[in-house]
């Protein structure tokens, strides 16, 4: 018998309890520990954001589905890492500190045959002064109730706008090396459209500020795809979007300060600047949770699980970008040191960013961290709940693979919300991260496999698939048919 | 604001029926290439 324990209850955590679950005899213990206790599907956050989706629609209790399944769960923060056991407990564990209301405080040491990391990222807030959710008229939209704030103050200036005031709303990143401008994408998009339904656009400057230093960077080197008959750049596609919906953009922008209505930022060329705003929607950094791990001497091992995400299969050589390659990329997500933890999703530390590293002539990074969110998150934990299950098997080596190097991903991004109005920008690239070497004149990318697409079915693909995917995290009949 | 999207494409972008069809073959599409397999790097390569 072997127990698995899974940190983490997002789309990486779930996918993977799942499919372990589903696939290992009662015997085996699948045990998940996270300190929120709804699941989220956070694609659909930018529609929370702009009041088109309730937050009930989006999430639901991890409790009783993991109670239906006999999947282990403990609402609990994990707080170090123990992966050689201790003087007291021979076997390796976590020290986990529950969270929710009749345990809050206790903590536990919960030991393990195998452990799935699958924490993704700390909203780094706290690397942007002044970059607060709900303070200074910023928002966010990273979480269900993130979004909820938003809308409520996006709600309040429409109501002004309908009265004749004229703002200004920035959307984009909230910090140099912010990721997931795909978030922030969608959600200008979203908000542009909504200030048109309202009959309030003229009412509005609407202002895109991002760190990539070309328009659809989004923190994957930008791409080459095909558009119908012809051959767009990722940068012509978004500009053509943004010039027809009237959104100014700021970009190689690293945003360092927020203050009341003020953004300050510093550009690639050294300078710095402020824009005013009545409301902003920044997205902040990505950091690691700052874990610490312990041998069984209780002597600080961190160094070997984590460098500020965790370490996985990857080529962690510092390299210049002329010598990046895709088989720097992990394949398995197993650590080095220890080959019962894996850390798929955004877990995982990348070797390095996918965008070429951008610095400013005052020395400051302005530059994108890769995405590794949706889709990667979901293939990934599977392929690790894949090997998982062969090594309990008894297979010696991992014969389930997925580098973001040789994997495909959909990037459906909705520009606006309805039935026969709405809008969405389909785009598929494959591979994630660019093989120069495969393909060289294409920009590192396989044409046809990456397109774009802009129109009314793209946001029919975006509801379908929200629909498609809260069903199969709630594990309805043959939810295990639904890809990643 | 500029128009970038020509009326004739904005009408394709939005016609419902056209779209529908056009729905039918992004679901298929977007499935090729992302339920088409992954795999690992290094091997093929080396």
């Amino acid at each position: 018998m072997s127990k698995i324990v899974i940190l983490g209850a997002g789309i990486s955590g779930h996918v993977a309890a799942a499919h372990l679950r589903r696939k290992l005899s009662k015997e085996h213990e699948v045990l998940v520990i996270s300190p929120n206790s709804n699941y989220q599907w956070i694609p659909s956050n930018i529609w929370v954001g702009i009041g088109r989706m309730k937050s009930e629609q989006i999430l639901f209790p991890l409790a009783p589905i993991y109670r239906k399944k006999n999947i282990g769960y403990k609402q609990a923060k994990v707080t170090t890492f123990h992966p050689e056991g201790d003087i007291e407990v021979a076997k390796p564990f976590v020290k986990i500190e529950y969270v929710n209301d009749e345990k809050k405080g206790q903590t536990e040491k919960v030991t393990y045959d195998y452990l799935i990391n699958a924490t993704g990222p700390k909203l780094a807030f706290d690397m942007t002064e002044g970059l607060n959710p709900g303070t200074n008229k910023a928002y966010s939209v990273c979480t269900y109730t993130h979004a909820e704030h938003a809308w409520q103050a996006l709600n309040d200036l429409i109501q002004e706008m309908k009265q004749g005031k004229k703002v200004k709303i920035l959307i984009g990143t909230g910090h140099a090396k912010s990721t997931c401008q795909g978030a922030a994408f969608e959600y200008i998009l979203n908000v542009e459209q909504e200030l048109r339904r309202h009959n309030v656009r003229d009412k509005a400057e609407v202002v895109w500020i991002a760190n990539e230093h070309q328009l659809g960077d989004f923190g994957m080197d930008g791409m080459l795809l095909s558009y119908g008959n012809n051959i767009m750049k990722s940068s012509e596609m978004v500009e053509m979007v943004f010039e027809d919906r009237g959104i100014k953009w700021i970009i190689g922008a690293g945003v360092n300060k927020i203050e009341d209505g003020i953004a300050h930022y510093e550009t690639l060329d050294g300078e710095y600047h402020t824009e005013t705003y009545d409301f902003a929607m920044l997205i902040p950094a990505f950091s690691g949770h700052g874990f610490k791990a312990f041998d069984k001497n209780n002597e600080d091992i961190t160094e070997k699980l984590f460098k500020g995400f965790m370490l996985v299969d990857a080529d962690y050589t510092p390299k210049p970008y002329e010598e990046w390659s895709v088989q720097d990329w992990p394949e398995t997500y197993q650590n080095p040191s220890y080959k019962n933890i894996f850390a798929p999703g955004i877990a995982f530390a990348p070797p390095h960013a996918i965008s070429k590293p951008r610095v400013s002539k005052n020395g400051t990074t302005i530059s994108p961290a890769p995405p590794r969110t949706g889709m990667p998150s979901g293939i990934t934990a599977k392929l690790v709940a894949d090997n998982i299950i062969d090594i309990i098997n008894g297979k010696k080596e991992l014969h389930h693979k997925g580098s973001l190097g040789n994997m495909g991903a959909a990037c459906i991004a909705s520009a606006g919300y309805g039935m026969t109005k709405g809008s969405g920008v389909s785009i598929t690239t494959y591979p994630i991260v660019p093989d120069y070497h495969k393909y060289p004149e294409t920009q590192g990318r396989q044409l046809g496999k990456t397109f774009g697409e802009i129109g009314l079915a793209g946001h029919w693909l975006k509801l379908a698939l929200h629909y498609a995917f809260i069903y199969k995290a709630k594990m309805k009949p043959f939810w295990w048919l639904i890809p990643e | 604001m500029t128009q970038r999207i020509s009326k004739s494409k904005r009408f394709y972008m939005m016609n419902p029926i056209i779209q529908f069809f056009k729905f039918i073959w992004l679901s298929i599409k977007i499935m090729l290439v992302v339920a088409g397999g992954h795999g690992g790097t290094r091997k093929a390569n080396n």
